[in-house]
């Protein structure tokens, strides 16, 4: 009697071999289902074992059964294998062709034959794998063990050096045919068995026969060409080399390798492209920076910021560069404003200075600055030193931006790097304030009518910059200062070009510095509208109580003291009789209204309008625009034609020096003319000129002298430092009054940070205060310890 | 549309997705290649019980896939659908036949199925009753069914 499983096999080896060789010759349905329901009835049948009948016994056949014709399968595939290994011949290119067309052909077979033999899959395979048995794999599994044992471990060595030599082929430029080294990263990746569990795989084969060395011969032939390629090119040549062949190795990814395998060979390119020549690229960094090579500096970025601590350098040097623009910057603007002063002071004739442009009120400088070096006290024209400083800002953001990404670290680099140049540079020298300064002369000359620039957009644009500058100043509290006091002048004098601007500049400080930074400033907005109503109201009661012709075209601001940042004039003033009238009937008209409010007289900020008849020249006469100072002086010449200088002083009531820098335009203008002596000297004489011409029918002579802007600016800085003092001592009580006991270097940072969005106050003046605090007794030195303050309530 | 003829020669034309419910004939036309005029042989199903298993498949084909093994909750006998009960309302032969069936065509739910309709048939039946059910003759010895009650001691449910 045959052995049933011989014939069997014999059935099921046919069918096998046609699928392994010749699979598209020749397998109908017929013959596919003859395959498999011949290894069907095989395992369910009971024939093999006729004798046994009991139903333990009987499962152990079918069990038996199955390990018959999975290890003749086993064998089979075995020797399939063998007899392949012996065809194959041939190396590199001829090998990979071998290699991977017999791949996908074994393979294909091994999922048809994996079909075949389902219900052995599905049965006595399954059971045994259940049962924990191990190197019983399903048939498509077996197949791939199988080729790995008695094919792939053989010949992996030789195909891999086929494969590697394809790729350096590759990166040598050539083109070569990519589907092979695909195929066989495909084979390596498929014969990853988990040999637990036959379901999952892993990619051990694929890491260990492939990714290895194929990482290793990577790093070898890019060390040696990064370092061929270095010596005879520079380094921004070699950049672009870098950048391309990093590019090149992802692609390469993509085509043909495992995915798993971009981290570690993007990472090893890394390494010794970039990192093991970081310090010859961070070197050329400087180069590109003087040479604006904004293309290459994106390059460089690229590149190092793939490296650990790779940008760390660039940062450094980065601050130190744009520290370095800004000063320059700044010196040229300082430079030529000194020149500019120069020949000024010189010849007329370098009449457009750079700096120069013909903005209206640029204060000119007292003393001459040679052109080589700058002179400490310049007057440096705030728009062009805004715009310096603007310029250079925008440059290196915009380099960050572009080049380095917006990176955070970049970023911060460029905010120290400005915030040094703009507190200190050459025309901070003077003072540490000197910036906040021109920066809000600027806001001034931007917001005032006069400014050139017409657009609102335009203003809108150039505020946002402003702010960025701002953004930077250390001493916030020296442009409040400056700002209100210009914002005080421009609502008084309406010289403000737009509400609009007005209120989006203090809309922006408040972003920035909150609200208590803006609120006085909001609050001179709201004495301008009230006292619109209080004008208007003030008129109507006038009407109704005066003769038309008793009545002067009269307006006034009443504006709170604590908000207005308003100097009272120092000299005295008599009101001229002519308006005397409405001074009073103004002060009892408010008075009735608010009982208990002082009114306090701003002369020196009020002007009024003059119709002079008396000119020979003009029929019609001119119209006068002056100060009400101006007016009390020329109303004196009503009475008489000429008056002493002692006359003038003792009817007006003004002090000598405001009298003069009032008489100055007068005189100027010859309205008025000296004779015996000069302006202000004792018994000097002033005649009103009868013979008085001009072209124009009003004429204004209310122009504030280049002296007082200059002594006010500086009267503001010295309010500053008492400012500053009051709030430091301010500071250090609030600390000190939740903390009742502070060690000195404890209360000093804490002072410090309190005020950091103010200014940035000195220690020695923190100290002083702190003596004064002592002296006030707000606290004392705790006796027995050290540096230890204790608070007094 | 797929042809298949039975072991007595009876064919039938079917459409795709009728056919694929059994895993042998979706894996083979997916191997093979589709061949319109060439018939599939099922050399182990009669012509009456493939009828028996396409009414099945054709009743289930817009069923929705089957949830992977390790989620389905644990099999019971219970949760037999109504129109499969109807279906399997059927003699005892022609039920071991569509389990013969559902077993070499590798249909899993018909399989299932028809398993879960002779589980109940057994449930709640003494042995006796079982061996009445099924048509079993005896041909234990009287140790040897000692020994298998002895083994199974734990079953017993009284």
């Amino acid at each position: 009697m045959t052995d049933p499983l011989d014939t069997t096999w014999a059935t099921i080896q046919t069918g096998v071999d046609v699928i392994l060789n010749d699979f598209e010759a020749g397998l109908t349905y017929e013959k596919y289902m003859a395959l498999y329901t011949t290894i069907y009835n095989y395992c369910t049948s009971l024939k093999g074992n006729p004798s046994s009948i009991s139903g333990s016994l009987q499962q152990k056949g079918a069990n038996l059964m199955g390990a018959d014709l999975y290890k003749k399968l086993k064998d089979h595939l075995k020797g399939h294998l063998i007899s392949l290994m012996k065809e194959h011949d041939g190396n590199n290119d001829a090998l990979l062709q071998f290699y991977t067309v017999q791949w996908e052909k074994y393979t294909r077979a091994g999922t048809y034959i994996h079909h075949v033999f389902k219900y052995l899959n599905r049965h006595w395979v399954k059971r045994e794998i259940d049962e924990g048995h191990k190197h019983i794999y399903d048939i498509n599994t077996l197949a791939l063990v199988s080729w790995r044992d008695h094919l792939f471990m053989l010949i992996q060595a030789k195909i891999m050096d086929a494969v590697l030599l394809l790729i350096e082929r590759q990166r040598n430029g050539e083109t070569i045919e990519q589907s092979l080294i695909k195929n066989v990263v495909d084979s390596f990746v498929a014969l990853g068995l988990d040999e637990n569990d036959s379901t999952k795989a892993t990619l051990d084969v694929y890491k260990l026969y492939f990714e290895q060395p194929f990482i290793a011969a990577t790093e070898l032939y890019y060390k040696s060409e990064s370092e061929t390629f270095l010596s005879d090119n520079s380094i921004t040549d070699y950049m672009k080399k870098a950048e391309k062949r990093l590019e090149e190795e992802d692609v390469r990814v993509q085509l043909f390798l495992h995915e798993s395998s971009k981290k570690p060979l993007i990472s090893k390119c890394e390494a010794v492209l970039i990192k093991s020549h970081t310090l010859a690229i961070q070197d050329e960094f400087q180069q590109l920076l003087n040479q604006d090579q904004v293309e290459d500096l994106k390059r460089m970025y690229g590149l190092l910021s793939r490296v650990p601590e790779g940008l760390d350098k660039l940062r450094v040097i980065f601050e130190t560069h744009v520290r370095r623009q800004g000063d320059a910057a700044v010196e040229k603007v300082a430079e030529a404003a000194a020149n500019a002063a120069s020949a000024e002071g010189g010849d007329a004739a370098a009449g457009g200075g750079e700096g120069g442009d013909e903005e209206e009120e640029k204060p000119k400088p007292k003393k001459k600055g040679k052109p080589t070096a700058p002179g400490a006290d310049v007057a440096v024209d705030p728009k062009v030193y805004v715009e310096a400083l603007l310029e250079v800002h925008k440059k290196y953001n915009e380099l960050v931006m572009n080049a380095f990404r917006g990176e955070s670290g970049f970023v911060s680099s460029l905010d120290k790097a400005c915030k040094e140049f703009v507190n200190r540079n050459k025309v901070c020298n003077v003072g540490s304030s000197k910036s906040p300064e021109l920066l809000a002369k600027f806001c001034d000359s931007l917001l005032r009518k006069s400014s050139k620039v017409a657009e609102d957009r335009e203003v809108e644009e150039i505020l946002n910059s402003i702010m960025t500058v701002f953004k930077y100043v250390e001493d916030k509290d020296v442009f409040q200062k400056f700002y209100s006091k210009m914002l005080a002048k421009r609502l008084v004098n309406s010289t403000s070009a737009s509400d609009d601007a007005e209120a989006s500049m203090i809309s922006k400080l408040k972003e920035a510095c909150g609200f208590e930074y803006t609120s006085k400033l909001q609050r001179m907005f709201t004495d301008m509208s009230l006292s619109k109503d209080l004008n208007d109201s003030f008129r109507e009661q006038m009407e109704k109580t005066h003769e038309k012709d008793d009545v002067l075209d009269f307006s006034i601001y009443v504006l709170n003291t604590a908000c207005w940042p308003l100097q009272a004039s120092a000299s005295g003033f008599n009101v001229p009789e002519d308006l005397v009238k409405t001074y009073e009937r103004f002060q009892g008209f408010y008075q009735q209204k608010h009982s208990g409010r002082k009114l306090n007289w701003h002369f020196l900020l009020s002007k009024g309008e003059l119709k002079a008849n008396y000119c020979k020249a003009s029929k019609t006469g001119y119209t006068y625009q002056l100060s009400t100072f101006q007016m009390g002086i020329l109303l004196q010449y009503n009475t008489a034609l000429k008056y002493s200088w002692e006359d003038l002083l003792g009817a007006t009531g003004l002090n000598p020096e405001t009298l003069a820098s009032q008489m100055a335009m007068l005189a100027k203008a010859k309205v008025l003319l000296i004779s015996d002596g000069t302006m202000g000297s004792a018994g000097s004489k002033y005649e009103l000129n009868l013979n008085f011409k001009s072209p124009r029918v009003r004429i204004n002579f209310n122009i504030p002298g280049k002296t007082e802007a200059k002594a006010e600016t500086e009267e503001t800085h010295k309010t500053i430092e008492e400012d500053r003092k009051l709030l430091i001592q301010a500071a250090i009580v609030r600390i000190m009054k939740t903390r009742k006991v502070l060690k000195n270097q404890i209360l000093m940072t804490e002072v410090l940070n309190q005020l950091a969005s103010r200014f940035k106050p000195k220690v020695s003046d923190i100290k002083k205060c702190i003596e004064i605090l002592i002296d006030k007794e707000y606290i004392e030195r705790k006796e027995g310890e050290a540096d230890m303050f204790s608070y007094l309530a | 549309m797929v042809k298949i003829t039975s072991s007595d020669n009876q064919e039938f034309t079917i459409a795709k997705e009728i056919a694929n419910q059994s895993v042998l004939i979706k894996n083979m036309l997916e191997d093979v290649g589709e061949a319109d005029d060439q018939p599939i042989p099922l050399p182990n199903v009669s012509g009456a019980i493939l009828q028996k298993v396409i009414d099945y498949a054709t009743m289930h084909k817009d069923d929705p896939p089957a949830p992977p093994e390790e989620e389905s909750k644990p099999k019971s006998s219970e949760d037999i659908e109504e129109r499969d009960k109807e279906f399997m309302n059927v003699d005892q032969g022609t039920l071991f036949e569509i389990i013969l069936a559902a077993n070499y065509l590798d249909m899993k739910n018909l399989l299932d199925l028809g398993c879960k309709t002779v589980a109940n048939m057994i449930k709640g039946k003494t042995v006796e009753e079982i061996r009445k059910t099924f048509n079993i003759v005896n041909d234990f010895t009287p140790e040897e069914e000692e020994q298998i009650r002895k083994e199974n001691e734990w079953c017993e449910d009284r």
